[in-house]
């Protein structure tokens, strides 16, 4: 029992790690990643939705952001509620100062980010509709370099990286930075590859007519994001992914260890939903549907790894068993240690493209901070089940505080 | 349908399966672009046929009268018997395990001679079950094959490498011997082939830690290579994927290394303590074995083993390491020495380690060293090939000047072979024709029939003779005895409490007759006995003697 229990763990662990190394199995994957050159100048029309809910003190910073683009031709539509009037009030200055910034209101009573994108979907004049959040900082060539993409590829979806920075604000940021660029910047790619994407909540453009065509985004579901990328990649839809460290959108970890649970709970309920809507069944092949049914599952899996290798390794060093069996159950113990090795090459490696000091402490705060973020996705999982199973599916929204912001500046003050 | 972005750049795509790709070194003005050769060994046919062709020559070279030659090896027949204990599911020895060596080589030889032994259970003794290490030497021989052509030698090097190291006398006694050394070798070529794959492949990279470990384990002095296995895997890495790839390989190798204490851990022999073997102990008397003196120091211990191995090739050991140095001392010049950094530097750290006055060093020491001296000595051929055929060479240069590199070079490869041929004509003829090995099997004939009762008689003899024993139907372990278990082997003693009048038989092989110096019981039996039989003559002879006053008479 304890030897096949420790065998899945193990196979389970193996084949995470297996994907999560993906974009630097070889030097050729690793190239691949990555948006090419821009040639050819523009010649795709953009609509960028920004949807904004009590977020006065970061809009103004990412409409001029957005506003920067190097890109010919392209619209921003912010969607506010009817009952938020400060970051209205942000965004109706925005619009007077520029042409090319609309604000849309959205009025629904109950308030969440697919229905603001949808209020705004019929209001879009561009080719290609961009989703960006309100505290994003987006670079100013992206839409450029998305536009050759589309044209170069026929890709009916760009999926652009995001990336958290301000891993030194605290234990658990560093290590939710990190998902993030394990994500971002290997994982995904592997999915595009393989045909099934959970596509990401922002840097996501899709061609407007292909949105169109899908409904848009699905009001119910607490991951419309990874919705929208399973059901189109479900249809066949082409799906691109391209990372460039300074190309990414920056984005901060929630302010606090509550906010980051909050978020965590909601996205597990989220791909809970969307492995329940059973979308992923119309994907073509086997191969595809275990991938997707295995990724929809992770959080979950994920949450039972961090409990039971701790519990095997006690098992196999205070009871009595064979030798041969406590081999067996220390095998998850093996892969763990594995990917715990690459996440520090990781983090090294993170600082090195982003050009940001990491320290020793770093270092260390992953290593130990390890076990204790094990503990907090196994909570996120267990209450997004008990969330799911009491049928409570309202947004928990994360506010942020702009950590990445000021850390940004501090980073060009000092350069 | 959905896929990442094409490759940024035009240099970064998916090299061809066949055609060089470029080496993606950014010109930074320092460096020099070396253009990457990349060898798809399966997909070449020219590589293919000189490889089954050598391959042919090593099996038959090796194979003929491989139980004849060379002399049994009391070795052998520890590591067979092991292996046959574990066949048998009797645990990692059939006395207790006492660590002294990690046990996953005899695991190997267990699994190799599995089907042979559950046929012709018989057939499990050391001469016949030297034709499982023609398989293992065949492994070897291509992995060393593939490993040449990934180090970028061109083809008739590699072919070179391959048959320095399956042609040469000295390869080809040991090799045919049932060694660790041998099975570690294969997992550290495997290895060093995955640490160079033209792929750069992650997990490729982190295959050749498990195989580096696997090395390790099943011959600790493996332990010593692995620093030229990095500096291999460092070299033949991409910049870009290199810390990932280096460190999944260092993590995979220390994870599997530390399978061993583990298991000493799991079974509670981690450390010392009364009333059990522990691996501590092991390690320390691995250590503190005694010294055998300063290898250039004739007259000691290690001067002997060195000259035995020159006894049967000077070219190998003293080519090689000369080869070796060259390639050390060029290493800013040569484009070969570059690509052979990892094999020389394995030559170096192992001469340095034999030349330690205060080590050990066994015969078979030089196992683990024999396919890096045959590739650093190959490569080095080869740079003086291309020295002499293509430096400083102009286009357009004088057919005068081209002949007259050409003749300098058939005439340096003639030299060489009118001087290796012979040699080892001579040394491979004796290996293929002479019957060391009669005496042994005469005298496992004789316990076999002239012996009343054999399952209540006591022998002791030693490991080479002790499974054919064991199949002529006397005990494992108390009844055929280890000779030197009965002084070494509390659970033997114990046994024994009149010492040599607890005995019936002594089979003296050569390997007793030497040992019994130091092992009280052992002399007494020897002294207390007489002859009944003797097979063979002079120093090579193996006696059968009768206890003069042995249970059965007294």
């Amino acid at each position: 029992m304890i030897a096949a229990v420790s065998l899945t763990l193990f196979w389970m662990a193996a084949f995470t790690l297996w994907w999560q190394m993906h974009a630097w199995r070889t030097p050729e994957t690793l190239a691949a990643t990555r948006f090419q050159p821009p040639r050819g100048g523009t010649e795709l029309t953009f609509s960028l939705l920004v949807p904004a809910r009590h977020e006065q003190l970061v809009l103004d910073h990412t409409i001029t952001r957005l506003l920067e683009s190097s890109h010919a031709d392209f619209e921003i539509l912010v969607i506010v509620g009817h009952d938020d009037p400060g970051t209205a009030g942000v965004a109706a200055r925005a619009a007077a100062r520029d042409p090319r910034v609309r604000v849309i209101t959205d009025t629904h009573e109950v308030k969440n980010k697919p229905k603001a994108l949808n209020t705004a979907l019929p209001h879009c004049r561009g080719d290609v509709v961009g989703v960006f959040d309100a505290e994003d900082q987006v670079h100013p060539e992206l839409l450029t370099h998305v536009d050759h993409a589309f044209r170069s590829t026929g890709a009916d979806v760009v999926q652009g990286g995001v990336q958290l920075i301000n891993f030194h604000s605290s234990w658990y940021s560093l290590r939710n930075c990190l998902e993030y660029f394990f994500w971002f910047r290997s994982r995904l790619h592997l999915h595009a590859q393989k045909g099934f994407i959970p596509l990401g909540g922002n840097t996501v453009f899709v061609r407007t007519g292909v949105l169109r065509e899908a409904d848009g985004w699905d009001q119910n579901c607490l991951a419309e994001d990874c919705d929208l990328g399973v059901r189109l990649s479900s249809t066949g839809k082409r799906v691109v992914v391209a990372y460039d460290s300074d190309m990414v959108t920056r984005e901060e970890t929630p302010g606090t260890l509550l906010s980051l649970l909050r978020q965590r709970t909601r996205w597990n309920q989220g791909f809970l939903q969307v492995y329940r809507k059973q979308d992923w069944h119309q994907l073509p092949t086997t191969a595809q549907r275990l991938l997707a049914r295995y990724t929809l599952m992770t959080p979950f899996l994920q949450a039972f790894t961090g409990v039971v290798i701790p519990l095997n390794v006690a098992i196999a060093l205070l009871l009595d068993v064979p030798v041969g069996i406590a081999f067996i159950t220390f095998l998850p113990l093996i892969t763990a240690a594995v990917t715990f090795v690459f996440e520090v090459v990781g983090l090294h490696d993170f600082g090195r493209q982003y050009g940001l000091r990491v320290r020793l402490t770093h270092y260390l705060k992953l290593v130990v901070g390890g076990p204790f973020y094990q503990l907090l996705l196994a909570g996120a999982a267990i209450r997004a089940v008990w969330r799911e199973l009491r049928g409570r599916g309202e947004w928990e929204l994360t506010s942020h505080v702009g950590a990445h912001l000021t850390h940004d500046s501090r980073e060009e003050a000092r350069t | 349908m959905t896929s990442t972005l094409p490759a940024a750049a035009p240099d970064a795509t998916a090299p061809d399966e066949a055609a060089p790709a470029p080496d993606r070194t950014p010109s930074s003005g320092k460096r020099h672009l070396t253009v990457r050769p990349v060898v798809r060994f399966r997909g070449s046919p020219p590589d293919l046929i000189l490889c089954a062709v050598l391959l042919a020559a090593i099996l038959v070279v090796q194979g003929w009268n491989i139980a004849g030659y060379p002399a049994l090896s009391d070795d052998e027949g520890t590591y067979l018997a092991q292996a046959w204990a574990v066949q048998q599911g009797d645990g990692l020895a059939h006395y207790t395990y006492w660590y002294d060596h990690p046990p996953l080589g005899w695991i190997q030889i267990a699994l190799l001679t599995w089907i042979p032994a559950a046929i012709a259970p018989d057939s499990m003794d050391v001469g016949t079950m030297r034709l499982a290490m023609l398989l293992v030497s065949a492994v070897s021989a291509v992995l060393l094959y593939v490993l040449a052509r990934r180090l970028w030698l061109p083809r008739w090097a590699a072919g070179l490498a391959m048959v320095l190291f399956g042609l040469s006398p000295l390869a080809v006694v040991l090799q045919r011997e049932i060694f660790l050394d041998n099975l570690a070798v294969l997992w550290m070529l495997l290895a060093f082939c995955l640490a160079a794959s033209p792929n750069r492949h992650l997990w490729h990279h982190f295959a050749a830690g498990i195989a580096a470990a696997t090395a390790v384990l099943t011959k600790e002095t493996m332990l010593v290579v692995l620093p030229a296995l990095l500096v291999t895997m460092w070299r033949y890495s991409h910049r870009d994927t290199r810390k990932f790839a280096v460190t999944g390989a260092v993590t995979a190798c220390a994870l599997i290394g530390l399978g061993y204490p583990l298991y000493a851990l799991l079974k509670g022999e981690l450390l010392p303590g009364a009333g059990h073997v522990s691996l501590w102990d092991g390690i320390t008397y691995q250590m503190s074995r005694p010294g055998s003196g300063f290898i250039l120091d004739a007259g000691s211990g290690s001067h002997g083993v060195w000259q035995s191995w020159l006894y049967y090739d000077r070219v190998l050991p003293l080519g090689g390491l000369a080869a070796a140095l060259l390639l050390l001392l060029v290493l800013r010049w040569s484009v070969t020495a570059r690509a052979l950094a990892g094999p020389a530097l394995a030559v170096a750290i192992l001469a340095l380690v034999a030349m330690r006055p205060s080590g050990y060093l066994p015969a078979m020491y030089v196992i683990q060293a024999l396919p890096f001296l045959a590739l650093v000595l190959a490569g080095a051929v080869a740079s003086v090939a291309h020295a002499v055929l293509r430096r400083f060479r102009e286009p357009g240069e004088p057919a005068l000047y081209t002949g007259v590199r050409w003749t300098v070079a058939l005439a340096l490869a003639a030299g060489a072979v009118l001087y290796v041929g012979p040699r080892w004509y001579e040394g491979n003829r004796i290996a293929t024709t002479v019957d060391a090995n009669g005496p042994y099997r005469a005298a496992a004939a004789w316990m076999a029939t002239e012996v009343q009762d054999p399952g209540r008689t006591r022998v002791l003899v030693d490991d080479a003779l002790w499974l054919d024993l064991v199949h002529a139907g006397y005990e494992p372990g108390l009844g055929a005895i280890w000779f030197y278990k009965a002084d070494l082997d509390p659970a033997v003693t114990k046994t024994m409490p009149g010492g040599w009048r607890d005995l019936d038989y002594v089979v003296a092989s050569p390997t007793v007759r030497r040992d019994a110096v130091d092992l009280p019981n052992v002399r007494a039996a020897l002294q207390h006995s007489e002859k009944v039989a003797e097979f063979g003559e002079g120093e090579d002879r193996v006696e059968i003697r009768r206890i003069y006053e042995g249970r059965r008479e007294g």
